[in-house]
């Protein structure tokens, strides 16, 4: 197990899913903002939120290059096209579990069960997170090709 | 499919039944004749109001005749209640939505309804006939114990009475109700998830519980407001017109309640308007609702994430943009007035307005002591950029008309009313010399703009748009902008040329000239123009004429203080989608306009 690159490399592809994200936000392809949701768990401040779910995403992201690193350990290789496999199975888990599960466990996302008593102020995202916008789906599944691409060329597995 | 339907009951003598999530309308007869299931823009599984008897209704009522005599809302709350006057006795209806369920086992739609009987024994009927979208699709029924189940692909209502009575959808079922002992029916929507069973006992302590929440809600509001408790009622009705998941603001929960009995202005309502939005903001903060004052610019900001700097003219309740507008060919219309629509076609159109609205709901919002979050004034101050650029362009305007554009002057005025507000939150905010310096220029020279083009020196008035001699009752809000001088003879020679010239009878006004909208027939008088005749008349220190003025809109409400958006002149009945958020937010806005030159309230 290469800790070392997992160390550094997890935080190299965990920017730059972050980085995909932004760069998909600003050109108006998604409502979907990760270090915002993430965030706003601990303040209603958006601008303060992004700064602290940035780097919660990026201990989030650091834990799951780990999962990665232990799959190409086990399969005894690591390459781009594996990577970009777990990639798209990580956004498949992420778009139909993780994601409208946030509504379950976060204070200020609303669910679609929200009374008029409910000070929650984010919008549940959805299934697939479609309530973020139609293009949500696709901008995530580019977004973690990106993470797993990027750890399939990076971690060793000696 | 279905024909119209001769016994359709007029507009206003729907009441309103919500939850937050979506709204059913019942006629004074206890017919559920709307509702869309599983929110507001859903597909209606009671869509008789516009489907015709095929599209389906869930009554409840006396089983022979009768008259009612009486019909209110339980106080301060949303529970209805309509009394007949039978034969053998009176029958009373009791019923509402459940709109606290989180945290519960509880279903997401739960409407409970309850007859009791006094006097003696009363005959009942019980019509359950839901149908469901497009095609009035039946269920496909079965019974779990003494449960109903009615089932769609993804989709089932669940109906549950107590005492049991085994009910076949679309055959009316007869039941004797005895004095003492109630009869209550637990209808429960289930979408895209299991059904969750509700005892009809257990169903209608959840809705007594709901009850006690809206009039603990009702309790906060300013005690100063003249007419609180028809303010308290449209205040409930906005409530109920708030999606709670996302926090956006339903237009109506109808679509296609016409705007001229027969013809083909009708729309579908079931979205929402930032306008309308930013009308709610100054509303709820004017009542003391800070938190539903703040969930309003919540929603704005996220809705509006996608398109900025521009603003889309409306969004669905996720701020997603509209389906695209269609007919539906096979439904008859409300009293014949076809086509019925789904979708908004109004969603792809530019209107100047929208951006003064919403900076200034945020100018509010920030003078009321809510500083605005970094990125909240991003985003007002990319709109304010918006209408720095595009003011010489012309739009829709407020009133989404559908033919070429225009340079409408209320558009430029609101334009003015975006760079004037944002301005001031620059004040406080951080943002560069230079987007300031734009900013002011560009405010500067609309009004200038606006006085050499849109105003008529010679009838002292400004007009609809530039070049037209046409009145706009839009312009009514002129004295609340701060563009000129409440005391101008600009200002007041506008009120009054359009008092003079739109006046339809009475309190009421025409938005526009009758008929010139390029569109067939001649709409009604439009409420919240009237609201704002109130608040402009307020600003320009006509208060008793304001007030009088007030007093006599109030009468025009339905019996139980429910507006639509329109209404004729002629007879009293009310015209288009129902209840109309932006009449109650207007209503709401003229209330305050009289409390706040008053002081203190010093009527009632």
């Amino acid at each position: 197990m290469d800790w070392a690159g997992w160390a550094v490399f997890g935080l190299i592809a965990t920017t730059a899913l972050t980085a995909a994200m932004i760069a998909a936000q600003l050109l108006g392809l998604t409502r979907l903002d990760l270090p915002l949701l993430l965030g706003t768990i601990l303040t209603e401040n958006p601008d303060r939120a992004r700064v602290a779910g940035f780097f919660i995403h990026l201990g989030v992201g650091q834990g799951f290059a780990l999962g990665y690193a232990l799959f190409f350990v086990l399969l005894g290789r690591a390459t781009w096209w594996l990577g970009g496999l777990l990639g798209l199975l990580h956004s498949a888990v992420a778009l139909t579990v993780l994601v409208p599960l946030l509504a379950g466990v976060h204070p200020r996302m609303a669910s679609y069960r929200a009374g008029p008593a409910s000070r929650a102020v984010l919008e549940p995202p959805g299934l697939l997170g479609l309530n973020y916008g139609p293009r949500t789906p696709l901008v995530t599944i580019v977004m973690h090709l990106i993470y797993g691409v990027a750890l399939g060329v990076l971690l060793r597995i000696g | 499919m279905g024909g119209p339907d001769p016994d359709q009951p007029p507009i206003e003598d729907y009441g309103l039944l919500g939850d937050t999530r979506l709204a059913a309308l019942v006629s004074s007869a206890g017919a559920i004749d709307w509702m869309c299931v599983p929110y507001f823009d859903g597909q209606p599984v009671f869509g008789r109001l516009v489907g015709g008897p095929e599209a389906g209704t869930f009554r409840l009522g006396p089983a022979n005749r009768s008259t009612v005599v009486s019909r209110r809302y339980r106080h301060e709350s949303a529970t209805l209640e309509t009394t007949w006057e039978t034969a053998t006795g009176r029958l009373t209806l009791t019923e509402g939505m459940v709109a606290e369920v989180t945290g519960r086992l509880m279903p997401p739609t739960l409407l409970v309804r309850r007859l009791t009987a006094t006097g003696g024994p009363i005959e009942a009927v019980v019509e359950f006939d839901p149908r469901l979208g497009e095609q009035h699709r039946r269920p496909d029924s079965r019974r779990h114990k003494e449960i109903l189940v009615c089932g769609w692909p993804g989709l089932a209502i669940a109906l549950h009475t107590a005492p049991h009575i085994a009910i076949t959808p679309g055959q009316p079922t007869t039941v004797r109700i005895e004095p003492g002992e109630p009869f209550t029916v637990a209808l429960a929507v289930a979408a895209r998830e299991p059904l969750v069973h509700v005892p009809p006992a257990a169903a209608w302590d959840a809705l007594e519980a709901d009850e006690r929440r809206w009039r603990a809600w009702c309790m906060d509001v300013h005690q100063s407001l003249p007419r609180r408790d028809v303010v308290l009622r449209s205040l409930l009705t906005l409530q109920l017109l708030t999606y709670s998941p996302s926090g956006a603001p339903v237009a109506a929960p109808t679509t296609s309640l016409p705007e001229v009995l027969g013809g083909t202005r009708n729309w579908d309502y079931r979205y929402a308007w930032p306008r309308d939005a930013s009308i709610g903001v100054a509303a709820f903060l004017g009542v003391g609702k800070q938190d539903e004052a703040r969930r309003f610019m919540a929603w704005l900001l996220t809705a509006t994430r996608l398109d900025r700097p521009r603003m889309p003219v409306l969004l669905t309740l996720f701020g997603r943009h509209p389906r695209p507008e269609r007919v539906l060919d096979q439904w008859p219309g409300y009293a014949r007035s076809v086509p019925v629509r789904d979708g908004n076609g109004a969603a792809e159109q530019h209107q100047l307005d929208g951006y003064g609205w919403v900076i200034d709901a945020a100018w509010l919002l920030t003078k009321s002591g809510h500083p605005l979050y970094g990125e909240t004034w991003r985003a007002m101050a990319g709109f304010a950029d918006t209408v720095a650029a595009r003011w010489r362009e012309p739009d829709a305007g407020i009133w989404e008309v559908r033919g070429d554009r225009a340079h409408y002057v209320h558009s430029k005025l609101m334009g003015w009313l975006a760079l004037d507000r944002a301005l001031r939150i620059a004040d406080n905010h951080r943002i560069s010399r230079r987007r300031k310096a734009r900013w002011a220029a560009e405010r500067d020279a609309l009004a200038v703009d606006i006085i050499e083009r849109g105003y008529d020196p010679a009838r002292q008035t400004f007009t609809r748009s530039y070049g037209s001699a046409d009145l706009d009752a839009a312009l009514l809000v002129l004295p609340l902008l701060g563009v000129e001088p409440v005391d101008s003879p600009r200002v007041r020679g506008t009120i009054d040329a359009i008092r003079r010239e739109l006046t339809a009878d009475g309190p009421l006004l025409y938005r526009y000239p009758p008929g010139q909208d390029g569109l067939p027939g001649t709409e009604g008088a439009f409420l919240p123009c009237s609201f704002w005749l109130v608040q402009a008349m307020a600003a320009t220190g006509a208060v008793d004429e304001a007030t009088e003025l007030f007093d006599a809109l109030i009468d025009l409400g339905s019996s139980l203080g429910l507006y639509g958006e329109e209404i004729t002149p002629v007879d009293g009945r009310y015209l288009g989608n129902f209840p109309q958020a932006l009449t109650h937010a207007t209503l709401v806005q003229a209330a305050l306009a009289l409390r706040d030159v008053d002081g203190s309230s010093r009527r009632l």
